[in-house]
Order: C-alpha cells, then sequence, then structure tokens
C-alpha cells in the first residue's frame, strides 16, 4: 500500500510534466492550427535553460523563472518570424517545424554537447506522512502543474477572454470583421503554450537528467494525450495525462517498461481513427476556410 | 455563339508525351555521371555512403507516389523500409534465402504494411496522418526491440554475403554500388513512368480536388491506399538492399527520426522532379560525409534548409534550379514581354 | 430516358433540418430548375443525391437502382453527374488532363450513359475550350472555369446532370453562353436539373420548376404556373416580376 502511493505519487510527477505538453499542443494545436512539431524543443529548452543557470551559480527558482521567459520569448519570435506565414497553409507549417526541430535539437548540440544534463537536486528530501514518503520535488511538480492547469482552465476555458478567444478562433473570417485581434490571439496563445513546455523542461531536469533529445520523446506523448483527449480541450488533457501517467507509471514499476509507450500510441491511433474528436469532445483543428 | 476570348500572355507548358533534348541530354549526364563514379577513385568511404544513399534515394522514389503525386505525406518509411529488411534477415536466417530470393517477399510485405499504414489517411487528414505514421514507426521499432530471439531484439540481426551473380563478386563494393545504382535508375524510371500515366494522373486529381475527383467516379479511397502500396514496393527493396548491404540491421535504423529525414530528403529535393529525390539523397546524406562536414553542423543546415524550402521555394531544390535556368534561359535570349511560367518549373508532372 | 426518384428524402445535421422529406421526380428528357430561399436546402439535395452525405431517411433510386448512401465516386459511375456551387477544378493540372481525367473514370454503362466522347479534344470542342487545352486551370478567366466545370461533369458521360448554381458569378453574356451550352448538351440525351437564383434566367431554360422553402418542396409544376403561383411568389419571389 505504501509503495502503491508512493509510486502514484511519482506517476503524477511524470504525467505532470505530459500534461502540461500536452496542454500547450492542445491549445495551439486546436485553436489556432499552428501544428508545431519542435514544440518538443520547447521542453528540451527550458530543460537545457535551468541547466546552464544553475551551472552559471544561479538557485533553481531564478533559473526556472528566466529560462521559462526566455523560452517564452523564443516562442513568440518564432511565432512572429515564421509560423505566422503558415496559417493559411498548415502544412507547410508542419514541415518547416520538421526541420525546426532537426535545427534546434542540433543547435544545443553544437554548444554544449549531445549527452545529458542534470542539476544537483533543488529540493532534497522527502516529507513523511505517516509511512508514507513522498519526495519532495516531485511532490512540487504536481502542484505546479494544478496550478498551471487550473489557471489555464480558467483563463481560457471558462473566462469571457478565453470565449471570446476560442470563439474567434473557430471562425476567423467572422471574428475579423468584428474587429477581434486574431493575429494577437493566435500570437499570445503560442507563446504561453511555448512557456509552458518549456516549464515542463524546467521541472523535467529538476527530477531527471535529460538529453538533447528529450524533447522528441515528450513531444508524441504530448501529441497522444492532445489528441486522445480532444484538441481545445483543457480538462480533457488533464484527464488523459493522468490516465496515461499512470500507466506508465505503473507499467514501470510493475510491468513492462519497453511497451509503455506502446499503450499510449496504440490507443491514440485507435482514437483518432474512431473518433478522431477525442475521448472528451474537441475540435479537430479550426477550419481552414 | 461566339468563342470564350483567347489569353494572349500566358505561356503554356510544353505539351509533349516525349521529355525535351535538354531533359534527355540531363539524364544521359546524370547516368553516365553515376556509373562513371567508381572509376574516378573515391576511394572506400566516399563510395560506401555512396551505396547507402541509392539505397535511400530508391525508397524516397517510392514516397515520391503518394506524396509527390496524390499529397499525402507520410513519416513511416523508415518503418516500412524495416519491414523490407527484417523480412530479408529472417528468411535469410531460417530458410537460407539470399538476397535475390528474399525481395519479392521483401516487397510485398513492405507494400502490405504501407497499405495498413495508410488506412487512417482515409479518415484523418494531413497532419494527423503524418503524426499517425511517425507514431507507427516508433510502435514497429518498439516491437522490434521487444521481439526476443525472433527478431533479434535490441541487438538485430546478421546477414550474409549478396554473393556472386554470373561470376560477378557482389560483395566487393564497387559491385555492389552498381548494383544499387541499377536499381536506383530502375526506381526512378518506375516513379517516372508512374507518374506521367493514367495512374499518375489519377492521383493527382486527388491531391488538387478531392471533391471533384470523386464526383466524376474516382474511388479516391481505393487510390490513396493503392498509391502506399506502391511505395511500400520501393521501400521493401530497398531495405532488402540496406540488410544486405549493412549485413547488420538493428531496430534504430528504422524508428520515426529515420523517417523524419527521409521527408526532409524528399521535400528538399523536391518530390515531383524526375531527379528530385536523388539529389536530395545526395544532399543529406552523400555530401557532408565526403565533404567531412561536422554531422551536427550538416543537420543544422539541412534543417534551416528545408525551412528555407518550405516557406521559400516550393517543390524542392531541383525544381527551383529548374525555375533559375529557365529564368536565366530567357533573360540571355531577352525576355518576350509578358511571357510568364505558370508551371513550376521543372516539374515532371 | 433515365429517371431519378427521390421519396421522402430527409436529411438533418445535428438540430438542424435541411431536408424534411422531399419528394421530386426528376426525368432525363426535361430541363428541370430547383429554386427557393437561400437555406431552403437546394444545394443539401444534391448533396445527398450524389453521396456526398448520407440521407438520414428516404429513398433515391436511380434507374431503379437504389443508391442512398453509395460513395459520391459509384454514384458518378453510374451515370449521374454534378457540378458544385463554387467553381472547382483541378487547379495545377490543364484544361485538356481536368477533363480527360473525368473521361478515364465516368460512367461505363454505354445503354444507359449519356454522350460518348471519343476524345477530350471532342468534348472542349464541344463546350468551347478547346483553344485553352494547355491551359493551366488556376489562372483561368471564371468564366471559363464555369465552362470548364460542366466540361468536366460531362465528361464522366453522365445521363443526367445536376448543376448547382452553375452561372453565379457570370455576366449577362457568360450566362446567356452557358445557357445554351447547356441546352446543346440537353440535345445530346443528358438531364439537366439546375439550381440558380436567376428567376429570368430559370424561365427562359426550364420546362418545369420545383421549389423548395426550408426543406419542405412547396411547389413543383410547369414554369409558368410556378411562377404564379401565390405561395411561392410570398416565399421567394415578392412582388418583383
Amino acid at each position: 500500500m505504501v509503495t502503491f502511493v508512493q509510486e502514484l505519487v511519482n506517476s503524477l510527477s511524470v504525467a505532470s510534466v505530459i500534461i502540461l505538453m500536452g496542454i500547450g499542443v492542445t491549445l495551439i494545436f486546436g485553436l489556432t492550427g499552428i501544428i508545431n512539431f519542435a514544440h518538443g524543443e520547447f521542453l528540451m529548452l527550458g530543460a537545457i535553460g535551468v541547466w546552464v543557470l544553475v551551472g552559471y551559480g544561479l538557485g533553481y527558482i531564478p533559473a526556472l523563472i528566466i529560462s521559462v521567459a526566455i523560452v517564452g520569448l523564443i516562442g513568440f519570435l518564432l511565432e512572429r518570424g515564421l509560423f505566422q506565414f503558415t496559417l493559411t497553409r498548415p502544412n507547410n507549417g508542419f514541415m518547416a517545424s520538421l526541420g525546426l526541430s532537426i535545427v534546434l535539437q542540433h543547435v544545443v548540440i553544437r554548444i554544449w554537447n549531445s549527452f545529458s544534463k542534470s542539476i544537483p537536486e533543488p529540493l532534497p528530501g522527502v516529507w513523511e506522512i505517516g509511512e508514507i514518503r513522498f519526495i519532495k520535488m516531485r511532490v512540487v511538480v504536481v502542484v505546479v502543474t494544478a496550478i498551471v492547469v487550473a489557471v489555464t482552465f480558467f483563463t481560457i476555458s471558462r473566462s469571457r477572454y478565453g470565449l471570446a478567444l476560442r470563439a474567434s478562433l473557430a471562425d476567423r473570417q467572422t471574428a475579423a470583421l468584428m474587429g477581434i485581434p486574431i493575429r494577437r490571439y493566435i500570437t499570445v496563445i503560442f507563446t504561453y503554450g511555448s512557456a509552458i513546455a518549456g516549464l515542463g523542461g524546467a521541472l523535467t531536469i529538476a527530477l531527471f537528467p535529460v538529453t538533447p533529445f528529450v524533447g522528441s520523446e515528450m513531444i508524441m506523448l504530448g501529441f497522444a494525450v492532445a489528441l486522445i483527449a480532444g484538441l481545445g480541450n483543457v480538462a480533457g488533457v488533464v484527464g488523459a495525462g493522468l490516465i496515461l501517467g499512470l500507466v506508465n507509471g505503473f507499467s514501470g514499476a510493475y510491468g513492462t517498461p519497453e511497451w509503455t509507450n506502446a499503450y499510449t500510441f496504440g490507443l491514440m491511433i485507435v482514437i483518432l481513427i474512431f473518433r478522431p474528436q477525442g475521448l472528451f469532445g474537441g475540435t479537430m483543428g479550426p477550419a481552414i476556410e | 455563339m461566339t468563342d470564350p476570348p483567347r489569353p494572349s500572355s500566358v505561356r503554356r507548358p510544353r505539351n509533349s508525351a516525349w521529355p525535351s533534348p535538354g531533359a534527355l541530354i540531363l539524364t544521359a549526364l546524370v547516368v553516365i555521371g553515376v556509373f562513371a563514379f567508381p572509376w574516378l577513385n573515391p576511394g572506400y568511404r566516399a563510395l560506401s555512403f555512396a551505396v547507402t544513399t541509392g539505397i535511400t534515394a530508391i525508397v524516397l522514389y517510392g514516397m515520391a507516389i503518394p506524396f509527390g503525386q496524390a499529397g499525402i505525406m507520410s513519416l513511416g518509411y523508415a518503418g516500412l523500409m524495416g519491414f523490407g529488411a527484417y523480412t530479408a534477415a529472417i528468411l535469410s536466417r531460417d530458410f537460407g534465402l539470399n538476397m535475390w530470393e528474399a525481395m519479392p517477399f521483401s516487397a510485398l510485405i513492405a507494400a502490405l504494411a504501407a497499405g495498413l499504414f495508410g488506412l487512417p489517411s482515409l479518415r484523418i487528414s494531413g497532419h494527423h496522418f503524418a503524426i499517425t505514421t511517425y507514431v507507427m514507426c516508433e510502435l514497429l521499432r518498439i516491437a522490434l526491440i521487444n521481439g526476443g530471439k525472433f527478431t533479434g531484439a535490441a541487438t538485430g540481426l546478421d546477414l550474409p554475403p549478396i554473393g556472386t551473380v554470373f561470376g560477378v563478386k557482389l560483395d566487393k563494393l564497387s559491385n555492389t554500388y552498381m548494383l544499387v545504382a541499377a536499381f536506383m535508375f530502375i526506381s526512378m524510371l518506375a516513379a517516372y513512368c508512374i507518374a506521367n500515366s493514367r495512374y499518375g494522373r489519377t492521383l493527382r486529381s486527388i491531391r488538387e480536388n478531392e471533391q471533384l475527383a470523386r464526383s466524376i467516379g474516382v474511388n479516391a479511397n481505393m487510390h490513396k491506399v493503392g498509391a502506399f502500396m506502391v511505395s511500400g514496393l520501393f521501400a521493401g527493396v530497398g531495405g532488402d538492399l540496406q540488410a544486405y548491404n549493412f549485413r547488420h540491421i538493428s531496430p534504430d535504423l528504422y524508428g520515426g527520426a529515420t523517417s523524419l529525414y527521409f521527408a526532409l530528403m524528399v521535400m528538399l529535393g523536391g518530390p515531383r522532379t524526375l531527379f528530385g529525390p536523388l539529389a536530395g539523397a545526395i544532399i543529406v546524406t552523400f555530401l557532408p560525409e565526403v565533404m567531412r562536414i561536422d554531422p551536427v553542423d550538416s543537420r543544422i543546415a539541412y534543417g534551416l534548409a528545408l525551412i528555407a524550402v518550405v516557406m521559400l521555394l516550393p517543390g524542392g531544390v531541383i525544381a527551383a534550379a529548374g525555375r533559375f535556368y529557365q529564368w536565366a534561359a530567357r533573360t540571355l535570349r531577352g525576355a518576350r514581354a509578358g511571357a510568364s511560367s505558370t508551371d513550376p518549373g521543372a516539374s515532371w508532372t | 430516358m433515365a429517371t431519378l426518384e427521390i421519396r421522402d428524402l430527409r436529411k438533418t445535421f445535428g438540430g438542424v433540418v435541411a431536408l424534411a422529406g422531399v419528394d421530386v421526380t426528376i426525368r432525363s428528357d426535361e430541363i428541370l430548375g430547383v429554386i427557393g430561399p437561400n437555406g431552403s436546402g437546394k444545394t443539401t439535395l444534391f448533396n445527398t443525391v450524389c453521396g456526398v452525405y448520407r440521407p438520414t431517411a428516404g429513398t433515391i433510386h436511380w434507374n431503379g437502382v437504389d443508391i442512398a448512401g453509395k460513395p459520391a465516386y459509384a454514384i458518378g459511375r453510374l451515370g449521374l453527374g454534378r457540378t458544385f456551387q463554387q467553381a472547382m477544378s483541378f487547379p495545377a493540372l490543364t484544361v485538356r488532363e481536368n477533363v480527360q481525367i473525368a473521361l478515364e473514370h465516368g460512367s461505363r454503362r454505354e445503354d444507359r450513359a449519356g454522350p460518348q466522347w471519343s476524345s477530350a479534344e471532342e468534348l472542349l470542342e464541344f463546350v468551347g475550350l478547346e483553344g485553352f487545352a494547355d491551359e493551366v486551370t488556376n489562372v483561368m478567366p471564371f468564366g471559363n472555369l464555369r465552362r470548364l466545370g460542366v466540361a468536366v461533369a460531362l465528361g464522366g458521360r453522365p445521363a443526367q446532370l445536376l448543376l448547382d448554381e452553375p452561372a453565379a458569378g457570370l455576366n449577362e453574356g457568360e450566362s446567356v453562353q452557358l445557357t445554351h451550352l447547356l441546352r446543346r448538351a440537353h440535345e445530346l440525351g443528358v438531364g439537366i436539373c439546375i439550381i440558380d437564383h436567376h428567376v429570368g434566367l430559370m424561365a427562359e431554360l426550364c420546362a418545369r420548376l420545383v421549389v423548395l422553402h426550408f426543406g419542405n418542396k412547396i411547389a413543383d409544376g410547369p414554369t409558368e404556373d410556378v411562377l404564379n403561383d401565390p405561395k411561392v411568389v410570398e416565399v421567394y419571389l415578392g412582388d418583383v416580376e
């Protein structure tokens, strides 16, 4: 029982990072229609940023904040400099993002190297409640993710601003005619999603070592979670992410670790074919024209 | 009833069943150049990379059919090649079949897998489908790693040498090179014939306007899956050749990342030009190794090149080169006022 | 002579009832017009009959064959052709290639099919586009694009053609040319059923009219009678004659 709860928390922390990726994907892909295969690289950059800054002697928290801000800035620049030109031809954006992910990975390898990088535990130790020991850092990851999810959910899914945002992204022509600044919304969403991915990376490196390829590993899980839940559905991402994180975690501890990702991928394919709007309902991406 | 007004300034693409003399000469030069390569004493390393490049080009010519003609991108081609390679390896290990005997099996199994991988494209759109194929490729890789003794697990499988054909020792590298070059040109020719056939035209109609195509009787679903299966044949042959060339295959050769590089190559070179796939393979696989460019730097360059090509040079490098050539030819001849080409350059379709 | 029998056809999209039980018989020996206000279900009718949508209820028989729910390409091959509200073509292909594709895939039933074109050139000459055979269609003027839409549909060798606002966007002269083209096609044996808003054009071209309103058929008869029907005048024509 004790082990079970500990495994639960561990799985939750892994699920948290996947959820953060999934939120970015679901917002960007689902609401703006930009398909950014390099989204995983934002996670990687967030992690590397923290590693670099901590290496220069910064504390973990300032490093995290600065790193996330930088990733957000990179996202902003990419949206303005590249993706905004692909809005009417999303397949071009997708192909360009394939190139972008290769570039980002290898620029990092060029500047540093391809070996795995880690930082000293920012919050070592455990909390004990009764017999159960919770690794402090993992709990922090879960809590931070929960806060981000709540903020995102209430801003985008519930507030009037969020409603206008989603409506206008669903029907761009009408919204533009109504004077809603679509382009600005798209930029905001893209930057926010990228920053969240960066945050995921900053949290990940506090838990595990990271290589420049961590982005490719996580992006597929992020896509899987977002597509399984239904694009644009933030609550759905949480649900799907929890389920998958738990499956991953428990399969790692008790079952067959090699097949872990296979379950996620298999489920994603099945859902895409038989229920493309996702388990919990969502868009399939905004209509083009 | 009066005729509709005739256009005056729009230049028509050449309407002829045969390629132009310029294209034929260029093709002849390329063929000669490729076959003459070993005699230039390139050295073992360069020759070896050339073989790999040639095998890759075979797969890329297969990709040109569903991607270039029907317009559907798949990121699963490394997996299809893997089907071909592992089929060859397993048939060699368990039944003693050699490369030639295994080839039809490799091609067929890869074609069936391609049809299967392609089925989701009937239900889901472009980028969703591309992601699905990437994921399926990764699933295959996981399955291979966990396949125990059957697939050799993470270590992989070994293969015997290709052997002798008509007295020619094919495990000598320069002979292997010739063999691969021959297969590559056959693939190029096959892809060209398919693209310029009635079948190719049907695929293009699906790419251009699927709804209209359906309304006039085109069974789009069947054609899409069929196009994938055809591309699988090429990938299977490539896998068989690769397995015997490397003498050792392992799951990591056939994952999503490799598929990404295939897609990159074909997009860079251009999927709808005769030399596009070959150029893409050369630029990405051959040039940097032979020019001893640091692999990390070269990948940064490809990524940037791909972004540039996608955003600025639709149709790939070869098509852009073709346009440039036409522009240069016109400028040297003296431009006629109003003449403009509506066709994207040296496209074969 | 080919017959299209539509009985009690219903089509709903979620909560929206686009077709509320439509009964129409379309014969290939007449030119039939379908008119009605926007949103009355005209395009949905064509789309459902031609396999773009699956009917929610009702039957569709084309020459005795039940085609309800069949895929669009199968219906095209049976000799029931259509054009689309937006001018459609295969943009990067030439005019000749556009009709070639139609000829290669269209109806093969010679007993019931429409005109048997022997070549792309013959068909292009019929519609007056033979001078444009090598033009790439994405830069063609709109009037030619509309003609091409009809040519491609004719290339499928249909016994019956359903045309969705084929003159939309054409000027007066081009509209007249288009009606002449449709008349000549009809003389070759192709049934013509046409949706349009231009009442003058419909009155001139069509012997019989069907009027749709909110997914229901509210009139069906000879043109003159329908145009004078008080219900139709109230719902669609207004007081302007």
